[in-house]
Order: C-alpha cells, then sequence, then structure tokens
C-alpha cells in the first residue's frame, strides 16, 4: 500500500516536475475507484531526472519482482536508461511513466493537467479528459471499465449533457 | 434552467453519460457522496479503504494460516 502523504511531500519538497494520472487522480476527481498505488508522468530533462532520485531514493526503490538477492542502483543513469518504471519501496508501489499512453511525454500530460490540493500540496493531476484518453489507450479490460464513470463526470463538470441528448 | 452536477447524477438524463454509466452498474449516489468531498478529503479517503483493505488481507491470511495449522 502506497503512503501518498510521504511521496507527495518529497516529490514536491526536491522540486519534482511531475503529473499524478492513473487511480489517485481518478479519485481526486470523484471517482470511488479504489487503486494502491501511485502512477505520475515525470519530465525526462536531466534536472528533474537528478530530482526525482533525490525524491525517492530515500523510500529505496527496486523494481518490482526483482529477485532479492541481486543488487539494484537507483540513479539518474537508471532513469536514463527506461522510460516507464514499476518500482516497489519501501512506502508502497510507485509507477514512474516518461510517457502516457494516448496523452504524450510530460509536456503533453502537462498540457492536460490541473492543479489539486492534497494533502495540503499543490500538485498537478491529468483531467478527466487526459484520463479518458489514456485509459482508452491503454484498452486493457480493468482500464475500460473505469471509462463510463469517468465518461459521467466529464459530463456534469463540463456541461455536456444537452449536447448529447 | 441549467442542472448542477448533482441533479445530473441523481436524475440521468435518458441517453446522457451518467444514465449509460448507471447502466453500466456504476453507483451514482457514491459519486454524489465524492462529489460533495474536497479532492484532499476524496483522496485522503482513498488512503484509508487501502489501509482497510491491506489490513483486511493480513487478517485473512492469518484464519487461512491458522486454520492450514489445526488440520
Amino acid at each position: 500500500m502506497i503512503q501518498l502523504e510521504s511521496v507527495l511531500k518529497s516529490l514536491t519538497e526536491n522540486e519534482v516536475e511531475f503529473v499524478i494520472v492513473g487511480g489517485v487522480a481518478i479519485t481526486a476527481h470523484g471517482s470511488a475507484y479504489l487503486t494502491q498505488d501511485l502512477d505520475f508522468c515525470y519530465s525526462r530533462s536531466k534536472d528533474n531526472l537528478k530530482k526525482v532520485v533525490s525524491a525517492l531514493a530515500l523510500f529505496k526503490p527496486r523494481p518490482r519482482n526483482f529477485p532479492e538477492d541481486l543488487p539494484y542502483i537507483f540513479d539518474e543513469r537508471t532513469l536514463q536508461n527506461g522510460t516507464n518504471f514499476a518500482f516497489d519501496t519501501e512506502i508502497g508501489d510507485v509507477d514512474l511513466l516518461g510517457e502516457v499512453a494516448g496523452v504524450g511525454t510530460y509536456d503533453a500530460v502537462d498540457e492536460e493537467s490541473e492543479i489539486k490540493n492534497l494533502f495540503g500540496y499543490d500538485v498537478k493531476v491529468l483531467s478527466i479528459e487526459g484520463l479518458i484518453k489514456a485509459k482508452r489507450a491503454a484498452g486493457r479490460t480493468k482500464d475500460l471499465l473505469v471509462l463510463p464513470e469517468l465518461e459521467a463526470l466529464r459530463e456534469i463538470s463540463i456541461d455536456e449533457e444537452d449536447k448529447n441528448l | 434552467m441549467k442542472r448542477t452536477p448533482e441533479e445530473k447524477l441523481l436524475n440521468p438524463k435518458p441517453g446522457s453519460k451518467v444514465a449509460a454509466a448507471q447502466e453500466f452498474g456504476i453507483d451514482l449516489s457514491l459519486l454524489v457522496k465524492n462529489l460533495r468531498l474536497t479532492p484532499d478529503q476524496r483522496v485522503r479517503n482513498l488512503q484509508s479503504a487501502m489501509v482497510g483493505l491491506e489490513e483486511l488481507i493480513r487478517a485473512s491470511k492469518q484464519t487461512r494460516k491458522k486454520g492450514d495449522d489445526t488440520t
């Protein structure tokens, strides 16, 4: 189980450029969806990779299901060598996405984000519209199951109801 | 007259996305409840639900282990 406040505190204090996507974003918009991890899209600029490492290293991230007896180094080079990562950490599961399917890399995700105050921190959260694009593109059953709820939330939030009738 | 988001959820118009979500099986009363909260409150509730779920899983594992030990 992810300790959301601790991660958001560290990401914010280290001035990481990130946008919350996935289940926590869906919940922030009002869905009753239940998730167990934190997914965020991050800028892959050199400076930001350094900040991501500073923010998360203290939680000792290791790739999910990575053999326990093998050493793993979490540093800027590790992040440079990949784009999307699924980490186990001491405070829960964190997924880092350099790119979100259906939306794009950090700049595109940032464009589709909105600021929300969570645990006292102003953080960027992917919009309902962005989440719909991401879930459609991901296309797995678990993603498609959340679409009707997201579409309903979009309809009531942007007054689209009459347009659809 | 424009309806509020809550009114749209409580009385979905036929053919709307809200009606489609209801037909799909989404509990609209939960959405109404959540929309009355701030995003911060919603995410804090999610965190509490995660804690509850983890405790449930732990208890279930312990019960199963006890059962295995006694058989």
